[in-house]
């Protein structure tokens, strides 16, 4: 299969909903940060040691979350193709909230704000955080607009579960940091 | 394909299989009772080390799949595919894809090239009518399946970009590509446009809508 259409060559895109759109529309830019989001978390996992405490496999599910909220951002909400989309719903924000508790139990508290960094996993994992939450703005930005040009949108459940994402990520740049043996620089005011 | 389990895959015997030209098949498969889909959608088929999807030209209504197959040139899979016994066993997972039909106020144009008739065959048969047709091919031999959208479509035109045989009591020929027709013949407006075929096709119509027909909708499925 080829990787290309040629059909956006002028700067035009096909919204899955079959809107023609500038590539600088919003839905656009939000699909942009969640795929570049999802492309950080790859890196993360390449970087994962083979005795990982199960943060690959949680990490693949993310990934395919990921696609999920891609293909629902990329469908404008009165279309009727939004039925046949893969569900994406509180329950994925819920599974995330599960993987942050199971992971904070076997960390030490927090003694203030941690210095992005540590080791290279960690590393990725806080780079990963700030893309999440660009992604989140974005996706914000996203349910404003079309409150104000048509029916509105489900949103909320992307919305809450990029939330929790940046979260789960914060959690994981320090999990790695503890398998690893890195430890955590706190910031000195 | 990664990811896909023993478990997820569904099972069926090939139950007939129909030439509709030297290279191309329809292949009709049993449909599991458990397999539902949209018109436009299609399946994953699975053997030996290989997976191709294909789009289902039936009716959902129908008890049975039908998969529309053109060998293709040092086409291991489509060779195969097509010249399955009746009886042999299928495997596929689905049914995947979001090209269906939308409906609303705006006229539908479907465009097809080659086997990317796949998804409108199933439209037509499944009910969907009033749609204008574009069905491009080098030759009339490449004209399958007309006689399932003489009934359901508004305007059928059969775009032959080599053939230039058409005669006066065969209306519906169109002596040029699908591209030509849209931009020399179809009315100025605001349509939604479904485009299935290859990518340069694809690509060029995607970029007539932009220029000839401003607001549009256009939804597509690649075939290579």
């Amino acid at each position: 299969m080829k990787a290309y259409t040629g059909g956006g060559d002028r700067g035009t895109t096909s919204l899955l909903s079959g809107e023609r759109v500038a590539k600088s529309h919003s839905r656009i830019e939000a699909c942009g940060d969640v795929d570049e989001l999802n492309c950080t978390l790859g890196a993360l996992i390449a970087s994962l040691p083979t005795k990982d405490r199960g943060l690959r496999g949680e990490l693949e599910n993310v990934q395919a979350d990921l696609f999920r909220l891609g293909a629902r951002l990329a469908t404008n909400p009165d279309s009727a193709a939004l039925s046949l989309l893969p569900t994406f719903g509180p329950e994925n924000t819920r599974r995330l909230e599960a993987t942050i508790d199971r992971f904070e139990a076997e960390l030490p508290p927090l003694q203030g704000f941690i210095l992005p960094g540590g080791h290279p996993t960690a590393a990725w994992a806080h780079l990963a955080r700030t893309v999440c939450r660009r992604a989140e703005r974005r996706v914000v930005q996203c349910a404003h607009e079309s409150d104000r040009t048509g029916p509105g949108e489900p949103l909320a459940d992307a919305i809450a579960y990029l939330n929790r994402l940046s979260s789960l990520m914060f959690t994981v740049a320090r999990v790695s940091n503890q398998i690893f043996g890195v430890a955590e620089r706190t910031w000195q005011a | 394909m990664a990811g896909v389990t023993e478990a997820q895959k569904l099972f069926a015997r090939v139950l007939a299989r129909q030439a509709l030209s030297d290279d191309t098949y329809e292949v009709e498969i049993e449909r599991p009772p458990e397999f539902s889909f949209v018109p436009g959608q299609g399946v994953r088929i699975f053997w030996s080390d290989l997976v191709r999807e294909y789009t289902v030209t039936s009716s959902p209504a129908d008890d049975r799949l039908a998969l529309v197959v053109q060998i293709v040139e040092k086409g291991r899979f489509s060779s195969h595919l097509a010249s399955l016994e009746v009886g042999s066993i299928v495997s596929f997972t689905g049914p995947h894809g979001y090209f269906t039909f939308q409906s609303g106020s705006r006229p539908a144009v479907f465009v097809a090239t080659g086997t990317g008739i796949a998804p409108f065959v199933s439209m037509a048969r499944a009910g969907i009518t009033g749609f204008t047709l574009l069905q491009g091919a080098r030759h009339s031999e490449g004209l399958h399946y007309r006689s399932v959208f003489e009934p359901a479509a508004a305007r059928y035109v059969a775009c032959l970009s080599e053939d230039r045989s058409g005669s006066p009591d065969q209306p519906w020929i169109y002596e040029g590509r699908v591209t030509d027709f849209l931009e020399k013949e179809l009315v100025p407006g605001v349509y939604d446009f479904y485009l299935c075929g290859r990518r340069a096709m694809v690509r060029d119509v995607m970029s007539i809508a932009d220029d000839r027909f401003s607001g549009s909708r256009v939804f597509f499925e690649i075939f290579f």
